[in-house]
């Protein structure tokens, strides 16, 4: 036969095969394995692609130096004489209100040259857009749509500003160093730096930071690095960039590999289903290619044809798949456009690769020892009807485990994890297999009811424990991972509220000056409310433990790089905070010796043991003092609590600024409002508003991971499928068996939905289980919260497992009843 | 014994089949020897057990014999691999089988040409259809064997095997799987296709009656070929 006759034939073949269904369950198996991995790859390679090409938009500048100080004087005319471009944004949170109304936002104070980079697109009053470098004029501000909306103010209106009112003038819809900020809830409002002084915003002890923006040639801007390298303010970093935005890489790096990881339970649920179709096809083909060698076909030329076959599947299921995923990759982006920008850059053709080569290797790992099998075929077997078991060896499973575990490594770029993740994924599998192993020798023990359905049924599980336990597994996998996200979860936030006692502040206040003291608690006496107490604030940045210098960059744990990149509030107090407890040493003995007591975690997270002498630099001066007590700190009583705390000996000194938390009802609201209006510098933070904010974060968040857990039941309902089809024939046989002996069509449905039932509810039991242990472990571990086991989730898991697998199986079995049992009888 | 002729299609020279059971030797077949002719229909007779299936398929080049030799067209089967005897087969062989044997994900049609195009015709589907249209069943281009009753699938399965114009045709027990009607209705058209196409015929069967249609009549008893030609 000629390469082109060949190549005819096996399309002639491909299409036939396809056509006749036989492959249907095979093709969807791969195609939900594909969707899963390409929908996961598409959001990260354009996500990963935004933070790459648009860094220097993200920046808004090629440098910038990043501190909790204005820049000096020298550095600034330094990067002038040199020739860079220099810009400046100062940014801060602080109240804003106009109308009544106040609300916590992020302040943007920016030069004239600003952006150095990137585009700012704003709506004007007149509703037009602008997009260029642009930033607001002297005595007008733009703020975001919150902010308008949270207010209820228009553009042209007048908002307070501090001290100033300024001018509303543009809503802004993009600004390139402010798109992509994970934690980005509060409403944003940018103004001209020219009016921030007249603000009064700025004041000792704010929390703002200076970042002084510099652009140009590369050459430029590596030369003033290294001049600056030795040159670098306390308390200040560099970015670049390539080290743009480190917290949103890290946030959409937990995300990435979160998501993989759902994909990856998608994609192992779905290599079952694929294991299971192929064997079944296989198996079903025997005789057909025993037919095609008495036709005269040599081994080579049938493994040719099916290798055609598979090969085609394999592409034609990949490239729907990635469009599939494509699709549900545009659902991902549409949930968290508020966290990753609503302009992503297109994803690169390396991302529309990996559907149709996954696809093909996940085919060539699970069909190919199989397959191989099939040139073993000898003609004679048309002349015998018994079909040749498939030899089980080492090999087929370990060639599955190496593809996972390279898809795996793919999804995750990193060999060492997905190993780690595969093996526990497998070792989860094997434990809720000897789970549902057990239950099925527990039916298999009870009394042998005298309903017919109910027995027969039974009896038909029994007889295929391990297809049974494959299919409880996959399903119960599923069902369990939607039940944590969503039963669970509700369960979690509730036992979190209840937590929190009904009379905890849920308002705090910042930024009072030392001298507003007294005024203050005379307006909360005033409007019948306990004044509140209030606590010093100063900041100070931690320089060494026992003499040796404590470098950010040097420690390995990542939230211990935080705490010491930035500036601690310490404290100073007589009395032991409410709701602290002392765990080792003992509070302040001779309140004239300088000393330190530190909350328990962060001396874990930062190595710090007591006895151990820690030294701050806290407005230019060094302070040294032993640790004489470790504490612990109620942090969910949302009172103020420091991580630092010193007798008043050492630190009543140091200029501070003052904080405190109260309580507000709904209908005292307005207080809030007064408050401002009287004290424009401080800021009051609305814990409520915030934690509703969170709680729609979280909403979001995990809609777009029940997203990728529906696809996983999808694969564990194809691996139900798959089971059934693989036994149909053996059921068409025992059903026309059944019928010829007398059955009624009612007990061949009772035997059919006994067993399906079974398999339901255990399936949901498991689920259940599952998801009321992972729910447990995280209350726990996770969140430190009393965990009680929500009873509900038990018939509710096995309601959910029987009404998948009766919605999913009955089309497949009812078909079964519904066929003639002569014909059967004849073609078995 | 049987002398071999010069002009056979088939001739068989002491062929002998030994498997090994429950670690014994167990001879199925001693030392049988047939030729057929051109043209020729020759039937193997024998109860169940006898080895007739066995014969056929050592003959048909499906399995090697532990001694002797076949010879299909002029050419030696044990000289021949798994895959050569298969190429040999390709455009010269038909097979009728006791359970048709038709593929069941495809077509009566395309079962039909399925032969055909693995021997590279190029009008497989013309063909096809006339062959089915031939053997009755014009209107059932289109249904799967499944939608068939057995009597239809027989004779999807002999358009399937004319469809080349084999040199030759094994038939294995072709009614074995029908009601008497049905089966004499096969045969006729077997026959009158075996005719039509000049083809020889070896056919397997424990009746005889439709053994006595044939030509020759080998009869296998205890795994020995008795022949003798009508």
């Amino acid at each position: 036969m000629s390469w082109w006759s060949r190549l005819l034939l096996a399309a002639r073949f491909v299409r036939r095969e396809i056509v006749s269904g036989e492959l249907s369950i095979l093709a969807l198996a791969l195609l939900v394995a594909v969707t899963a991995l390409t929908s996961v790859s598409f959001f990260s390679d354009r996500v990963a692609r935004a933070l790459t090409t648009q860094a220097t938009q993200l920046l808004a500048a090629d440098l910038v130096l990043n501190g909790n100080q204005p820049a000096p004087a020298a550095i600034r005319q330094e990067a002038q004489r040199r020739g860079l471009q220099v810009a400046d944004n100062i940014s801060f949170p602080s109240m804003v209100f106009a109308q009544g109304q106040a609300t916590l936002a992020t302040y943007k104070a920016v030069s004239n040259s600003y952006p150095l980079r990137g585009e700012v697109t704003v709506r004007r009053v007149d509703g037009q857009l602008q997009t260029g470098r642009l930033h607001p004029a002297a005595g007008m501000v733009w703020a975001d749509a919150r902010l308008l909306r949270k207010l209820g103010v228009k553009l042209g209106e007048r908002i307070n500003v501090g001290n100033i009112a300024l001018q509303l003038d543009g809503e802004i819809l993009r600004e390139p160093d402010g798109a992509m900020d994970l934690y980005n809830f509060v409403p944003r409002l940018m103004f001209n730096s020219a009016d921030l002084a007249a603000t009064g915003l700025i004041q000792e002890g704010s929390r703002a930071r200076w970042r002084l923006m510099l652009a140009g040639d590369d050459r430029q801007i590596s030369d003033l690095r290294q001049w600056l390298a030795a040159r670098l303010p306390a308390g200040s970093r560099l970015e670049n960039v390539e080290e743009a935005r480190p917290e949103i890489r890290t946030a959409l790096e937990r995300a990435r590999r979160f998501l993989g990881l759902t994909a990856m339970l998608t994609v192992a649920l779905s290599a079952a289903a694929v294991a299971l179709a192929v064997r079944r096809y296989l198996a079903r083909h025997w005789q057909p290619v025993a037919v095609l060698r008495c036709m005269g076909l040599t081994s080579s030329e049938v493994l040719g044809l099916f290798v055609c076959l598979f090969l085609l599947l394999g592409l034609l299921s990949g490239v729907l798949g990635t469009l599939a995923g494509f699709a549900v990759q545009l659902g991902l982006m549409q949930l968290s456009s508020r966290f990753v920008g609503e302009v992503l850059p297109n994803p690169g053709w390396q991302s529309w690769l990996l559907g149709p080569a996954a696809s093909l290797l996940l085919l060539a790992g699970l069909a190919l020892p199989p397959l191989l099998a099939i040139r073993q075929v000898s003609p004679l077997a048309v002349l015998r009807n018994d079909v040749p078991l498939l030899h089980s060896s080492l090999v087929a499973p370990l060639l599955a485990v190496l593809v996972l575990l390279l898809l795996a490594a793919w999804q995750m770029d990193d060999v060492v994890l997905a190993a780690w993740l595969l093996g526990g994924m497998l070792a989860f599998f094997a434990g809720v297999g000897l789970l549902a192993w057990g239950m099925l020798s527990l039916l298999r023990r009870l009394p042998a009811g005298r309903q017919v359905g109910w027995r027969y049924g039974v009896a038909n599980l029994a007889r295929r424990p391990w297809l049974a336990i494959v299919q409880i597994v996959a399903l119960a996998v599923g069902i369990m991972a939607l039940l944590t996200l969503t039963v669970v979860r509700d369960d979690l936030i509730a036992a979190w509220q209840k937590s929190v006692p009904a009379d905890a502040p849920n308002k705090f206040v910042i930024n009072i000056q030392q001298g507003q003291r007294a005024a203050l608690q005379q307006q909360f006496v005033t409007a019948g409310l306990p004044a509140p107490a209030l606590s010093p604030m100063i900041r100070g940045r931690l320089l060494a433990i026992n003499d040796k210098p404590v470098r950010p960059s040097a420690l390995q744990d990542e939230q211990a790089r935080r705490l010491a990149e930035r500036e601690f509030n310490l404290s100073w107090r007589d009395e032991l905070p409410e709701g602290n407890r002392i765990l080792s040493g003992q509070w302040w003995q001779a309140k004239a010796r300088p000393q330190f007591s530190v909350e328990q975690g962060l001396a874990r997270t930062l190595g710090i043991r007591l006895g151990d002498t820690l030294a701050f630099d806290i407005g230019g001066t060094t302070y040294r003092a032993r640790v004489t007590s470790l504490r612990s700190v109620a942090w969910d009583s949302f009172r103020v609590n420091f991580f630092v705390l010193a007798p008043p000996s050492l630190l009543q000194q140091q200029p501070a600024s003052w904080i405190s938390s109260f309580r507000l009802d709904a209908a005292q609201e307005d207080f809030a409002n007064r408050l401002v209006a009287a004290f424009p510098n401080i800021s009051i933070i609305d814990v409520s508003a915030i934690l509703d904010e969170v709680r729609a974060m979280v909403d979001k968040l995990t809609r777009a991971i029940e997203a990728m857990f529906v696809l996983a039941l999808a694969a564990g309902v194809l691996v139900l499928w798959a089971a059934l089809a693989a036994t149909r024939d053996e059921r068409l046989f025992d059903i026309a068996l059944m019928r010829a002996l007398g059955a009624s069509d009612r007990q061949v449905r009772a035997v059919i939905l006994a067993e399906l039932a079974w398999l339901g509810a255990f399936t949901g039991l498991l689920a259940a289980l599952g998801a009321m242990g992972v729910g447990g472990i995280a209350a726990s571990k996770l969140f430190n919260l009393p965990w009680s086991i929500n009873a509900g989730l038990l018939p509710l898991g096995m309601g959910c497992g029987m009404l998948v697998v009766m919605l999913a199986g009955w089309p497949l079995v009812g078909r079964v009843t519904r066929t003639s049992p002569l014909a059967v009888l004849r073609s078995v | 014994m049987t002398p071999i002729h010069d002009k056979a299609v088939l001739s068989a020279r002491d062929l002998a089949k030994q498997v090994v059971f429950n670690g014994a030797p167990l001879d199925i077949l001693h030392a049988a020897s047939l030729s057929v002719q051109a043209g020729e229909s020759v039937a193997i007779v024998g109860a169940s057990g006898s080895g007739k299936s066995t014969l056929l398929s050592l003959l048909a080049g499906l399995d090697q014999p532990s001694q002797g030799d076949v010879s299909l067209f002029g050419q030696s089967l044990s000289g021949l691999s798994e895959d050569g005897r298969a190429l040999l087969r390709r455009d010269k062989v038909g097979f009728v089988f006791q359970n048709f044997q038709l593929m069941p994900q495809l077509t009566a049609l395309e079962n039909v040409m399925l032969p055909l195009e693995l021997a590279g015709h190029k009008d497989a589907r013309d063909t096809a259809s006339q062959m089915l249209g031939h053997v009755g069943l014009a209107h059932r281009l289109r249904h799967y064997p499944r939608h068939l009753s057995g009597g239809e699938q027989q004779r999807v399965a002999l358009a399937r095997a004319f469809a080349i114009h084999p040199g030759i045709l094994f038939a294995d027990e072709p009614t074995g799987n029908l009601d008497a009607a049905t089966g004499r209705q096969i045969i006729d058209l077997l026959f009158q296709l075996n005719s039509e196409q000049h083809t020889s015929l070896v056919l397997v069967t424990h009746d005889n009656e439709l053994a006595s249609r044939c030509d020759a009549i080998y009869r296998l008893v205890d795994g020995r070929l008795n022949g003798a030609r009508a």
